[in-house]
């Protein structure tokens, strides 16, 4: 058909548009949602949908208070160490503190069985 | 890695998918930034993290108010106990742009909306294709019904049984 063209290029504006605001799977966040406690309540079809939101709002911010940091330290690769301090220096973001203290544990562990060949559980 | 590592990690086997995160994440950035890979697998970890304590709350929010299902109100009241009260407004619009776009396909895109009038739009383009089409048939070709050949024939018979007769 000569007028395919015209046709799948409204089709493919008009989806391309709608997929903008949830860019994370909501299944996959609702599945983490029912995993988050030991009896949760169900959950709504539209809950999801804000939590991929708010989910992104985070990562933004988050993302971007450790770009800051590393902009300090005049670099420009952000590493994990950059996200633990933000994540430190960030009262909301307290209840990450215990995310950064074992992936440093995990570091150390990992650094001290490199040199002395250690293997801990 | 420890067969006793990777059991205790099945555990946890929800997590969000590490393409989408890194896309949003790099969109934050400057373009010649880069991003430590071990710095995204924390960022996803966060992530993780916090669906883990808004959903807590949430649920908390739901039980406080004697409900037996989450609902987005729920959640936006979390955010605001937990301090992420700066979220509020563009999770509420994202929330009333989905509702909105909900209703649309579920009407069949009667709103008017750019994205919900390509239904209409393709469905008026396919009439116009289909005329068009049937245009040229009609043009070009004889018509196939027999229907219609026959009244013209009988009219020009009738025009022929005149007293003088008319030219063809």
């Amino acid at each position: 058909m000569r007028q395919a063209g015209t046709y799948s290029g409204i089709l493919t504006g008009g989806i391309s548009r709608r997929t903008g605001p949830h860019s994370l799977p909501l299944a996959r966040i609702k599945k983490i949602m029912k995993r988050s406690g030991d009896d949760v309540k169900m959950i709504s079809g539209e809950a999801p949908i804000v939590f991929s939101k708010a989910c992104e709002l985070f990562i933004e911010e988050l993302t971007q208070r450790s770009w800051m940091i590393t902009m300090q330290g005049k670099r420009r690769t952000l590493h994990k160490e950059d996200v633990a301090s933000a994540i430190v220096a960030t009262d909301i973001f307290d209840f990450l503190v215990n995310l950064v203290l074992e992936s440093q544990q995990q570091q150390q562990v990992d650094g001290a069985s490199a040199r002395y060949g250690f293997i801990y559980n | 890695m420890e067969p006793m590592d990777i059991v205790g990690k099945s555990k946890e086997d929800a997590s969000l998918p590490k393409a989408t995160m890194t896309k949003i994440i790099k969109e934050m950035l400057p373009p010649d930034v880069r991003v430590a890979r071990d710095a995204q697998d924390l960022l996803i970890e966060c992530c993780v993290e916090f669906i883990n304590l808004i959903s807590s709350e949430s649920n908390e929010v739901c039980s406080r108010e004697d409900k037996r299902t989450i609902a987005p109100e729920h959640v936006i009241k979390a955010l605001q106990v937990l301090g992420f009260s700066d979220y509020i407004e563009e999770v509420y619009a994202a929330y009333e742009q989905h509702k909105l776009e909900t209703m649309d396909s579920l009407k069949g895109g009667k709103w008017s909306n750019g994205a919900e009038m390509t239904e209409e739009e393709a469905a008026a383009e396919q009439q116009r294709m289909f005329a068009e089409a049937r245009a040229r048939m009609n043009g070009g070709l004889p018509t196939p019904k027999p229907s219609n050949q026959d009244p013209r024939s009988k009219v020009s018979s009738v025009k022929q049984t005149h007293f003088f007769p008319s030219p063809t």
